[in-house]
């Protein structure tokens, strides 16, 4: 070996400590062995040091210092992962986040918190609690696991169900790319456009940027919790069961599910008192105002009974359902009883089909003579079936790894994925290629090459070898074709989504992004097609602030601009195999690929709807408020759809604001937001008013619509939609819709000009009823890499192009 | 499990070796026991986790065997540095007996101190450590530590601890020893004094003098139950107030105390300090001292749950009849409870929650008290960096936990913190002269003995 080989790691160390000081730099054995492993019991060998910065400048510095001298990093939070994500290759420096664990303050009424990435996933929560708020996303090791591993991996949890996705919490992040560059993606507010970063950087498992700090989106804690508990002699009813309570418009906060092994390991461990004698045991969590949940928790028990329940009953108060919880939380650690070693995979398939996998799995178990115990996300379609061996038997190890892959086919036969929560890691390398095609692997290395050129971010995770043997490209549907069980859509960009809102809407389900019928043709009006819905983020007016089309779309058949087809995720709720391509690509345009075809995800209709009208008195305040309120909306959580900003300036001369909130008969949610917005308009009359009685509302509609009920006062006013259960036909989505063209003819999407907030890569969608195209992404958001993705894409340029994406790199 | 305490060859192959192999396999690397592990917390190194610790013992036992010469030193100080609270092995979803590390402490406490560059530099020499277990040392340590501490009062200011942290390293170590001395009223009218005056602070009252009224004890007419009093070194030199209240109160609940001559120290400084020998002598001392107590059927009350713990780890009748101060006390019928108008937040020591299991005790104890607010503080669960001898051993440290610690007391906004034993009062108060200096700490049982003479104030003269 040459002598300058010899003491480059001398020479980097020496600088690295100087950098880091002695607690922030490890390089002995001991160091070595334990940041070697993780959660996933995989090892690749031993890092030659782990660095643990105690800011950003530092880890910039150790960025910067370790791409100078060719050393892989590897970021780690507390190494709680299960796909071996966070294991280092032999040569490589772990960059570990444990100093990194500061919070800013809550911004109650923008309902979000900036924290570094090594702070904990339930610290944030805690963190928050004093202003009623707390983090969504609950991974089963969240009193562990830290946000930075969280974003990486794209981290689930059980209330993901309801909430999103870790991704659906990002609001913005600064984070570092391979070179050490601080540079900011990020979300203003809901609705923006371009190719999405955030998008890209959540669930790229440290291969892309290294997160420095990340603002969280926060959720409101609900004002009452009930929790079911039920039991199933049988797990494939238990599993068709889960299929009926979704299909049936309910909508749970969370449907958890573990089998009879699982549930005789947890009894073994806690002593909770469950049967064991069943197959599967089930929580099912509602939230909302107590008459709400009761009602529908009496709706699903009736249809749990239905479905072959043994045992339906309530957690008898806050203590035990919390006791639930706590159980379910520590299911993964309860296996460690049963067996030394284990598999455990997180497959996830279209919820329609989780009763034959069911099935099937129990058939593997038999074929390969292994012990699986499983815990079900179950109205997501996502499982963790466990694979149970003693790994000192090679005999069974060899079985246990047969029998995991046989049901990752299993869950590939049936249109899922090979995992939905732990990531790709080194463990699922070789299954990737049997979920995704040439085309996507070959686009999907061609961004690692573009954000890290020299492959020292996390090498050797997440992609599969360039020459590996990749699936053909999933068939390209030709027609619209729902599928009720599974709660999806899929069709091709040219469908009309007047046509498949209509067909939804009669089943009480739709994609919450607004209705498409014949109004004064503003936005896309009837019109609009799939293809734009994909393209452009959102659609129809109304309703568009149910969150964005993004958060709805799971699967996305495109052809990049040299007409090479490929296809990315999966119609299921959940998918972290690779890069989210999808969601990345989603609200860009036609600049970098062209959608033809995509699969949606059907939601409930929302059952009411809340309307506030203010008046804009004071113009000189007018866009302060406006930006004000656009914030407060665009972090709202409705569960079922957001809420709409509209500013009319029809009436009498004089501007007033239109707020629009969709929810599911949750007066006491619509009433809550309308304090609030009362509170930071400052608006005259605010405090106390809400109880006021049906007013002086009828002059605001035009006839149509007649509100359930309303309140006002002299400087704002309030009424809502309640529809009973039973209130006919769910089309008044359709009759709102024009209630709000009749009421407020011009109307303006957000506040115009549209603020500039740092990192915000947004723009304006919709000026007097006209689509207007994406603006220049803001500053920090790296417009060389933009310029590189449009090359990967569109090598020829055949595609649109922007004026700002032309030209040298800045 | 096999016996920590036991000195034999332990490789992968034999078949204690085996046995241990199992126990660490059960560990599931979930590294749910990170954010509960106050060495981790306190460097963010995982070397010094649970999860940590344990690879690196299984490392140890697969690849050298347990008995070798070869461990290489980051191991041992690995091991070394666990304080040993045991709060992961309450937060461990898969139950391994983190007892496990003494496997690898005692390699630690064998070798580390003979190899230079490995051994942790103590703050305080070996030989005065060794002999803190002495009650006539203790006392007059404690005695010269009121003193300087007075002195430094006078002529620094009631910022003492603060203004000489910065000094130079080994004065701020002297000054960190100094705060950290356990301490508590010695005189009744002492305690009485400052409560009334804290009571006073809350309500905007004056604090009242008690009058001369006799407890109003409970009627017991079948015999109280027997307690053989443990009487806990530090407990005994430092705090003897403490003490003799907590007495009165076994009194007043009717119960009948005596002392056992020739007991001695519970040895669990002995443990800590590598001195298995002195350990054990101490405990068939104890064993010796409480054989008449037990016989006749007494129970054994421990007045610091560090004693308490270590005594219980006696096995055999320790195991079943050591007792808790505090659980012995919330289980009596306790005289009447006058009200305490004052916010307080309960600090776990880590032997009697993790050691003991005793969560739910102290806090029905405080709840009882008319007036009183319990507030609980974030990370309850978390080690006060104290650890007896270890403190003193890895002083950066364990002063950094006692700031993470006073911060999170001090965060609810308390008026008082109680805890129940000795070395977390000391460390406690320490670092709450640094960042709290208005948040005082005291022994739970005072807090106790103080709402009794508040019933005897409301009584008609």
């Amino acid at each position: 070996m040459p002598d300058q080989e010899r003491d480059f790691p001398a020479a980097l160390f020496s600088i690295l400590k100087e950098i880091l000081g002695a607690d922030g730099f490890h390089a002995d054995e001991a160091a070595r062995l334990v940041y070697s492993r993780d959660a996933s019991h995989l090892t690749l060998g031993q890092p030659l040091a782990v660095a643990l910065p105690a800011d950003d400048s530092q880890l910039r510095r150790v960025v910067e210092l370790c791409r100078a001298a060719g050393v892989p990093l590897v970021c780690r939070g507390t190494g709680t992962g299960l796909s071996g994500g966070a294991v280092p290759g032999p040569g490589a420096v772990v960059l570990g986040t444990s100093r990194l664990m500061e919070f800013g303050p809550v911004d109650q009424s923008g309902r979000r918190v900036r924290v570094q990435p090594g702070v904990l996933n339930d610290g944030v929560s805690r963190h928050a609690a004093g202003c009623g708020l707390h983090f969504a996303p609950d991974p089963s090791s969240q009193s562990a696991a830290t946000i930075g591993g969280n974003i990486a991996e794209n981290a689930g949890g059980p209330h993901c169900l309801r909430h999103g996705v870790t991704l659906q919490h990002l609001l913005h992040l600064e984070w570092s790319d391979a070179q050490g560059r601080l540079l900011r993606t990020g979300r203003g507010v809901e609705v923006e456009r371009g190719l999405d970063l955030v998008s890209l950087l959540c669930g790229s498992e440290g291969t892309l940027g290294l997160v420095t700090s990340a603002d969280l989106r926060l959720v409101p804690n609900p004002p009452d919790i009930a929790t079911i508990l039920a039991f199933f002699p049988d797990l494939e009813d238990a599993a068709r069961a889960v299929v009926g309570l979704m299909s049936d418009g309910l909508a749970p906060v969370a449907v958890e599910m573990v089998d009879q092994a699982m549930l005789v390991a947890v009894e073994a461990a806690f002593s909770f008192g469950f049967p064991t004698d069943v197959e599967a045991a089930m929580i099912v969590e509602f939230v909302g105002c107590p008459e709400e949940i009761f009602e529908d928790c009496d709706r699903a028990s009736a249809l749990l009974a239905d479905h072959g329940a043994r045992e339906v009953r309530a957690a008898a108060d806050d203590a035990e359902r919390i006791e639930l919880w706590k159980c379910r939380k520590k299911a993964f650690g309860a296996v460690g009883r049963l067996a030394p070693g284990y598999v455990t995979m997180d497959v996830v398939v279209p919820l329609g089909e989780l009763p034959g996998l069911v099935r099937e799995i129990q058939v593997i178990k038999d074929d390969h003579g292994v012990k699986i115990a499983t815990a079900f996300h179950a109205a997501d379609g996502n499982l963790h079936p466990g694979v149970h061996y003693d790994d000192r038997d090679p005999d069974q190890t060899r079985r246990a790894h047969a029998a995991a892959d046989s049901i990752i086919r299993a869950a590939l036969d049936r249109d899922g994925s090979i995992t939905g929560e732990h990531g790709v890691g080194i463990e699922k390398l070789h299954v990737v290629p049997w979920q995704i095609d040439g085309e996507a692997a070959r686009l999907q290395r061609g961004i690692k090459e573009i954000f890290d050129p020299g492959d020292i971010l996390n090498p050797g995770k997440l992609h599969p070898p360039a020459d590996a043997s990749f699936r053909q490209v999933k068939t390209l549907p030709s027609g619209i074709d729902f599928r009720w069980a599974n709660l999806t859509v899929t069709a091709p960009a040219d469908a009309s989504l007047a046509e498949i809102q209509q067909v939804a809407m009669e089943r009480g389900f739709w994609i919450p992004v607004g209705v498409f019928s014949e109004n004064q043709g503003i936005g896309l009006g009837s019109g609009g097609t799939v293809g734009d819905l994909v393209a452009n983020l959102v659609a129809g007016p109304a309703f568009c602030a149910a969150g964005t089309a993004r958060q709805y779309l799971l699967e996305l058949w495109a052809e990049t601009g040299d007409g090479r087809l490929f296809h990315a995720g999966a119609p299921v709720f959940k998918n972290v195999a690779g890069y989210d391509l999808v969601h990345m690509l989603c609200g860009s345009g036609q600049v970098y690929a062209r959608p033809l075809a995509a699969t949606f995800q059907l939601r409930p209709i929302p059952e009411s709807v809340g309307c506030w009208r203010f008046p804009m008195a004071d113009p000189l305040r007018r866009e302060a408020d406006l930006v004000r309120l656009t914030s407060y909306l665009a972090n709202r959580d409705d569960g079922l759809g957001g809420p709409v900003l509209m500013v009319d300036s029809s009436r009498g001369g004089s501007e007033s604001t239109v707020v629009l909130v969709p929810g599911r008969s949750r007066p006491w949610d619509l009433g809550r937001a309308g304090q609030d917005m009362v509170d930071i308009l400052g608006v005259s009359g605010s405090s106390g008013h809400l109880e006021s009685k049906f007013g002086q509302v009828s002059e605001i509609l035009d006839g149509g619509l007649i509100p359930d009920w309303a309140l006002s006062s002299p400087d704002w006013t309030f009424f809502a939609r309640v529809p009973g259960k039973n209130a006919g036909p769910k089309t008044w989505p359709t009759e709102v819709d024009r209630w709000i063209w009749q009421a407020a003819p011009r109307l303006v999407w957000s506040p115009d000009p549209a603020p500039q907030l740092p990192g915000w890569y947004a723009d304006r969608l919709f000026t007097a009823g006209r689509l207007v195209s994406p603006g220049a992404p803001a500053t920090g958001v790296p417009l060389d890499f933009l310029r590189e993705m449009k090359v990967l894409f569109d090598p020829s340029g055949a595609l649109e192009t922007p004026p700002w994406l032309e030209g040298e790199n800045a | 499990m096999p016996d920590p305490r036991a000195t034999a060859t332990v490789t992968a192959a034999s078949a204690e070796g085996r046995q241990l192999d199992d126990l660490l396999r059960q560990c599931v690397q979930c590294g749910l026991c990170l954010p509960h592990c106050a060495t981790w917390l306190a460097t963010g190194n995982e070397v010094q986790s649970p999860r940590g610790r344990l690879l690196l013992l299984g490392e140890l036992l697969r690849s050298t065997g347990m008995e070798s010469g070869s461990v290489p030193v980051p191991f041992l100080q690995a091991f070394d540095q666990c304080i040993g609270c045991r709060a992961c092995e309450a937060a461990c979803p898969s139950g391994v007996p983190f007892s496990l590390l003494e496997h690898g402490q005692r390699q630690a406490a064998a070798r580390l101190s003979d190899r230079a560059a490995g051994a942790p530099k103590p703050a305080v020499p070996g030989a005065v450590l060794r002999r803190m277990d002495r009650p006539g040392w203790l006392r007059f340590l404690s005695l010269t530590a009121g003193l300087a501490r007075g002195l430094l009062e006078v002529v620094v200011g009631k910022a003492w601890r603060r203004r000489l942290d910065a000094g130079p390293a080994g004065a701020g170590q002297l000054v960190r020893l100094l705060g950290s001395m356990p301490a508590s009223p010695r005189a009744d009218e002492d305690l009485s004094h400052m409560l009334d005056k804290l009571c006073g602070r809350r309500t905007g009252m004056d604090g009242r003098l008690a009058q001369d009224v006799p407890v109003q004890t409970r009627d017991h007419s079948e015999p109280g139950l027997r307690v053989a009093f443990f009487n806990g070194c530090a407990n005994a030199a430092l705090m003897p107030g403490t003490s003799r209240r907590f007495r009165d109160l076994l009194g007043w609940a009717g119960c009948r105390v005596e002392e056992p001559f020739f007991q001695d120290c519970c040895g669990a400084l002995a443990s800590h300090t590598g001195r298995p020998g002195r350990a054990a002598e101490l405990e068939a001392r104890n064993r010796k001292a409480f054989s008449g107590a037990l016989e006749t059927g007494a129970v054994i009350v421990a007045e610091a749950a560090g004693c308490g713990h270590e005594l219980r780890n006696y096995g055999g009748d320790f195991d079943e009849n050591v007792i808790d101060a505090v659980v012995l006390l919330a289980g009596l019928d306790l005289p009447p409870l006058g009200r305490v108008p004052l916010r307080v937040v309960y600090h776990d020591p880590c032997h009697a929650r993790h050691g003991q299991g005793i969560i739910t005790e102290p806090r029905r104890l405080l709840a009882a008290i008319p007036g009183l607010e319990l507030v609980e503080p974030e990370e309850p669960e978390v080690c006060c960096g104290s650890g007896g001898a270890w403190g003193l051993r890895y002083p950066e440290i364990s002063g950094g936990l006692g700031r993470r610690k006073a911060a999170n007391l001090a965060a609810t906004g308390a008026d008082l913190v109680v805890t129940s034993n000795p070395g977390c009062l000391g460390q406690i108060a320490d670092a709450l002269l640094l960042d709290a200096p208005d948040l005082p700490i005291l022994p739970l049982t005072d807090l106790i003995w103080y709402a009794v003479q508040q019933a005897r104030k409301s009584l008609p003269d």
